[in-house]
């Protein structure tokens, strides 16, 4: 189709002018629908307003009826802008339509420009020119990689580098990766991340509590008790009761010498009620937990104390006489801001977070089940740290932050007394006269494996990512494969085992009800190197610290040291 | 007793206010009622979606009209036919379908499809996507030419010529090959659709759009009528993998019907500047480069690629960003950190869904994971393609036709008119 | 020479063929990969009403104007109240459809006597912008029979919906073609 040129002319007119007409309709409807998505037709202020009024005053008729007009014109105002919405849209369509046809026809019509480029491009230079291009591009690239490999990989951690360095540390065995084991501090029950297993080396294997061979200091325990020492810097804590008095004792770990006492019932709420137990339990089984400002302390009739590393009070809790066939039981520990208390009791079962510094209680989760005797483990699979609780009859997991229950899996039942076990990736857990679970933890987890040829009764199993150790109540040891279940080696000594075995410096510490620590290689094949006796009955498990091992026995604390 | 039944309600209210602020589970507040009068509860319509069937009359359509731009452009020489074709699609697959279903998006959900197993693919998008890639391998870019209602809107309205200076036109170019490769890193990790989410003219199809959408649109319709097709050229990310499968294509259309006459009338006819000239001296001139200098810049191809790859590794975890999940995770950490309490929006929707932060924390680790996983792929990808790319330029090229390069060209036949030899059919 | 550009010639159609053949497996080959990752029915978007915190966003976010979320009354969980908190703005003083008593901003909420004392609620979905405010409202003091539905004849069935974009409690996900309505009453938590 060719044209004439006054044809043309009046195309383009009439294009300009529906070009026009599209760009204001383009421009209102933008507008509207601005107005439409954002804007309520009652939230003007002046309904508002009005509208207060009215509430004031009912009855009047009057304000009514301005409500009533206002409410009238705001919508009206809207569902025009809707309209308009609606009705602009096919005019923007018709005139924008308009425009194209007429802009094709001049378009169309207008012959080819026959026009040469004014010269033909050097390709030859060009080539020349690409290149030089190619190879700069590629050092540029180059220089780009290799600068962000140094400038952004440094700040983002790639995911799991945390465990891989660990694993590259060599000396220190993989375990949860929450709380590495540490070779100074050994703040929990059964130590840094209450797993069992304890950094550092140079441990003497050989001593004699009664010829006093390689031991460093001993003292009288201030009251009896049944707790495990633990240790923060120089300091070591126990807790003790008897004659009226319960407490926690702050001794310096280098010469024996008591630093202070704090007392566990001298706070307005404390109960001082002794609860029945069982006659060898008493008030002072719970053992505390360490941070770097404080020390925590439960006792058997409930109360819950903090002191600081000085010895000056801090805040005192009381939660309920716990009621228990044995006695109360669950040692402390501490996840970040918060310590964890698992509370056993007929009437009652919880897990409860307190806040550190205030003892304010964060939150209480219900637990389900029958009380036990078991001491909640701090553990960390796939990335997520959780608080794995050995209850009876499930095995739940925690989120250590706020309490909310992770996985809770059938686990054992009976007398629950022995905490579970865990390496990076199950969670071991028994009881006496019933079994030896091995279970893969999680909503969807399930037993790897289970045994109950052995049963530990007080004792709890010790894991590493090759090996489960436990020592039972009949004075056996065993050793399994941790992820098979197959059992490495079996033995059986004299006497019954209550104290934890530990794993440490690559030998598992055994610490018998006579007094006697055996010393084994932690692998799959049975070596004894040696066994030392303290020279009297023992059942608190003991502390290991810089070189030096701590055991409370039943009447004296010894520090046991080669140097 | 009248009045006091008046009130009730508020009292009760007011109890329950109470008691919604304790309890979170919804109750049933208030009985249900039981009606005397034989009341039944009103009968409510619930409408569907255009059922399945009409998709594959999408594709159906679909197939029809890549045959008949390919025939147009191919067997008829036919510009105008092209146009009606244009307007044909437009219609339909612009203005009817609302230009969703698309396959310039479908290269998203088949990323999402090829990695995540919980996601199935609709028929039809996978069908939208594979169909005008094999036209591109047997007729060339068709799609572009006359189906896609992206392409035929700009086709339409691109009335004047601008030519845009190679170097500028090199650079540009480029931007498609990353939008493409982040387009489909994003969905391959369930983060966004980007194609989607920044397609300037689906607003104008379904006339109604948020109006940032409708201004960019705007724009680019404005800046297309003087540099035709600026979506296509500088953004459009099927446009990439089009491009590479039609530098294979069977058939493809010619600038000429018959024999080349060199006239260089053609040279200035392509609004794309994708005629590439012919060099019939370059033979005769220019002894053909050595296998050995072949060689040192064949190397640097994987340089580039390698180099690409690794500095997309390290940036992936600055892209995750984009991942909503990854980014709350990292706005609740800040915010820890900073100890403030968070306010944002999503920051409270999270914490009152009652998921843990680790639960979070773990989610974002994983995602990060795949970003990690992923991105290095695109690098490799973006690599080869620049490198390859240049590798090319800098290669004798000896042709002694003017002929389109058909990788770039779109088969508009703009370029038909300018050539001077006719052949009557 | 021409023996050369012959080379040449079978060189670059072979360098072509191979390309395409290279290029068209894959391709090809997808349907069979994904063969039981494809979906012939499809999937639409959908609120789950038991997630939706009723934030507003579904008005403002749609690229529907307005948007094709509407409420909807579940009517066997409806108490049929006189004083109805989705029907009836906070402190409204008396139980009637008077416009300084509605909640509504535009007024798509019907009330109907049915018998003493019970009223039913209609929504018409032609007014109804889906701001969510009748839902707030019935949820918070009510028996949360109010609720949010994408209507799918007038959704357009993003690629990925822009309210699910930005809402904040994840409400909206696909779901089945077939069942695209996430009902109240009948799925009860």
């Amino acid at each position: 189709m060719k044209f004439s040129e006054k044809e043309i002319r009046i195309f383009n007119g009439i294009s300009l002018v529906a070009g026009i007409f599209t760009v204001v309709i383009a421009i209102t409807m933008v507008l509207s629908l601005v107005q439409l998505k954002t804007i309520d037709p009652l939230a003007n202020p002046a309904i508002q307003i009005v509208k207060e009024q009215f509430d004031r005053d009912v009855n009047n008729k009057d304000l009514a009826e301005q409500v009533r007009a206002m409410d009238l014109m705001a919508r009206k105002a809207y569902f025009s802008s809707r309209w308009q919405v609606e009705t602009g849209s096919y005019l923007l369509l018709a005139g924008a339509l308009v425009f194209v046809v007429l802009q094709r026809l001049v378009a169309g019509s207008e012959k080819p420009a026959k026009s040469f480029r004014p010269d033909k491009p050097d390709i030859d230079a060009d080539r020349v020119k690409n290149r030089r291009f190619l190879l700069i591009s590629a050092g540029a690239v180059t220089l780009l990689a290799v600068i962000s490999s140094f400038v952004l990989r440094s700040e983002l951690p790639s995911p799991g580098s945390s465990e891989a360095k660990s694993d590259s540390a060599g000396k220190k065995v993989a375990t949860s990766g929450i709380n590495m084991p540490d070779e100074v501090n050994y703040p929990f029950f059964r130590g840094e991340g209450s797993s069992g297993i304890s950094a550092g080396e140079g441990f003497p294997v050989e001593w004699d509590g009664q010829e006093g061979r390689n031991i460093k200091w001993k003292i009288a325990n201030p009251k009896p008790g049944q707790s495990s020492p633990v240790i923060w810097g120089d300091k070591l804590f126990i807790t003790g009761a008897g004659d009226g008095e319960i407490a926690v004792y702050c001794i310096d770990k280098n010469t024996g010498e008591l630093l202070w006492k704090g007392s566990g019932k001298d706070f307005p709420e404390a109960s001082s009620e002794e609860p029945e137990s069982d006659a060898e339990a008493g008030m002072a089984v719970p053992t505390p937990a360490l941070n770097e400002d404080y020390v925590f302390a439960m006792f058997g009739n409930g109360n819950l104390v903090c002191y600081d590393h000085d010895g000056k009070f801090q805040w005192g809790k009381h939660l309920g006489v716990p009621q228990s066939s044995y006695g109360y039981s669950a040692s402390l520990v501490i996840y970040e801001k918060l310590l964890l208390v698992q509370y056993d009791s007929q009437d009652k079962l919880s897990l409860s977070g307190f806040d550190l510094k205030s003892g304010e209680m964060k939150w209480e989760t219900p637990r389900p089940g029958r009380p036990v005797n078991s001491s909640p483990v701090l553990a960390s699979f796939n990335g997520v740290p959780q608080l794995i609780v050995n209850g009876n009859p499930g095995v739940s997991a925690y989120d250590p932050v706020n309490g909310k229950e992770l996985w809770t899996l059938p686990g054992v039942s009976g007398d629950v007394a022995a905490s579970a076990a865990v390496n990076s990736s199950l969670v071991y857990v028994v009881a006496d006269y019933f079994k030896l679970v091995a279970l893969k933890p999680g909503k969807t987890g399930s037993a790897a494996w289970e045994d109950n040829s052995f049963t530990a009764d007080v004792s709890s199993p010790v894991a590493n990512d090759n090996f489960l150790f436990m020592t039972t109540g009949n004075g056996d040891a065993v050793c399994y494969n941790a992820q098979t279940g197959d059992t490495l080696w079996t033995t059986y000594f004299d006497n019954p085992f209550y104290a934890s075995p530990v794993i440490c410096d690559n030998k598992l510490w055994m610490l018998d009800r006579s007094g006697i620590m055996y010393i084994a290689e932690a692998e799959g094949k049975l070596k004894i190197i040696s066994k030392s006796p303290v020279g009297e009955h023992t059942d608190a498990s003991p502390a290991f610290s810089e070189g030096k091992i701590y055991i409370r026995g039943k009447q004296n604390l010894y520090c046991i040291s080669s140097k | 007793m009248k009045k006091f039944s008046r009130y009730a309600p508020y009292i009760i209210l007011l109890i329950m206010f109470i008691g919604h602020t304790v309890l979170y589970a919804q109750p049933q507040r208030f009985p249900r009622p039981e009606f005397e009068g034989g009341y039944t509860f009103p009968t409510h319509q619930f409408l569907y979606q255009r059922g399945p069937l009409w998709e594959y009359m999408d594709v159906a359509v679909l197939v029809i009209a890549l045959l008949a731009t390919a025939w147009m452009v191919i067997k008829k020489r036919s510009r105008q036919g092209l146009v009606w074709i244009s307007v044909f699609s437009l219609a339909y697959f612009g203005f009817y379908r609302q230009g969703c279903i698309c396959a310039i998006g479908s290269v998203q959900n088949l990323s999402l499809a090829l990695f995540n197993e919980t996601y199935a693919i609709p028929v039809s998008a996978l069908l939208f996507f594979s169909i005008p890639l094999i036209a591109a391998l047997l007729f060339g870019r068709v799609f572009c030419a006359g189906v896609c209602p992206l392409g035929a809107i700009q086709e339409l309205t691109g009335f004047r010529q601008l030519r845009i200076p190679r170097q500028v036109e090199a650079v540009l170019s480029a931007i498609p090959f990353v939008y493409l490769g982040l387009a489909v890193l994003f969905a391959a990790t369930e983060s966004q659709f980007i194609i989607c989410r920044y397609d300037p003219f689906v607003g104008f199809f379904r006339i109604d759009a948020p109006y940032t959408m409708v201004i960019f649109g705007s724009l680019l319709l404005i800046v297309g009528i003087f540099v035709n097709r600026p979506y296509c050229r500088y953004l459009c990310p099927y446009g990439v993998l089009q491009n590479i499968f039609s530098r294979f294509s069977v058939k493809h259309m010619t600038i000429t019907p018959a024999e080349c006459r060199n006239c260089r009338l053609c040279e200035s006819g392509c609004p794309y500047d994708a005629i590439l000239q012919s060099d019939p001296d370059a033979e005769t001139e220019r002894p053909a480069r050595s296998w050995k200098e072949s060689a040192i810049y064949l190397s640097v191809i994987p340089v580039i690629a390698i180099g690409l790859a690794v500095l997309l590794y390290n940036i992936s975890p600055s892209l995750a960003v984009v991942n909503d999940n990854v980014k709350l995770a990292r706005e609740i950490r800040l915010e820890k950190n900073e100890g403030i309490k968070a306010v944002s929006k999503n920051a409270v929707a999270f914490y009152e869904s009652g998921k843990t932060e680790d639960e979070l924390f773990a989610e974002e680790q994983k995602i990060t994971g795949r970003f990690r996983k992923g991105a290095p792929w695109v690098g490799l990808f973006l690599g080869l393609s620049l490198g390859i790319g240049l590798f090319r330029l800098t290669a004798r090229s000896v042709r002694k036709d003017y002929e389109p390069d058909r990788g770039r060209c779109y088969s508009c036949a703009k370029c038909m008119k300018f050539c001077p030899v006719k052949i009557n059919n | 020479m021409d023996e050369n550009k012959n080379n040449r010639e079978s060189r670059r159609d072979f360098v072509k063929a191979a390309g395409r053949i290279l290029l068209a497996a894959p391709v090809l080959a997808l349907p069979v990969i994904l063969a039981k990752r494809t979906d012939v029915k499809g999937f639409v978007w959908q609120i789950d009403p038991f997630k939706c915190t009723s934030c507003e966003l579904c008005k403002s976010s749609c690229v529907m104007t307005p948007s094709a979320v509407k409420c909807m009354n579940a009517f066997p969980m409806c108490g049929y109240c006189d004083f109805c908190p989705g029907y009836l703005r906070q402190g409204a003083k008396t139980f009637n459809t008077a416009a300084e008593n509605q909640l509504c901003p535009v007024g798509a909420i019907k009330r109907k006597f049915v018998e003493e004392p019970y009223f039913e609620y209609t929504i018409d979905e032609k007014l109804c912008d889906g701001c969510s405010k009748c839902v707030k409202g019935c949820y918070d003091f009510g028996n949360g029979s109010l609720y949010l539905q994408i209507m799918h004849n007038l959704c357009v069935n993003c690629n990925q919906c822009a309210i699910a974009r930005v809402c904040p409690s994840d409400a909206i996900s696909r779901v089945p073609a077939e069942d695209p309505y996430i009902r109240k009453e009948i799925k009860k938590l």
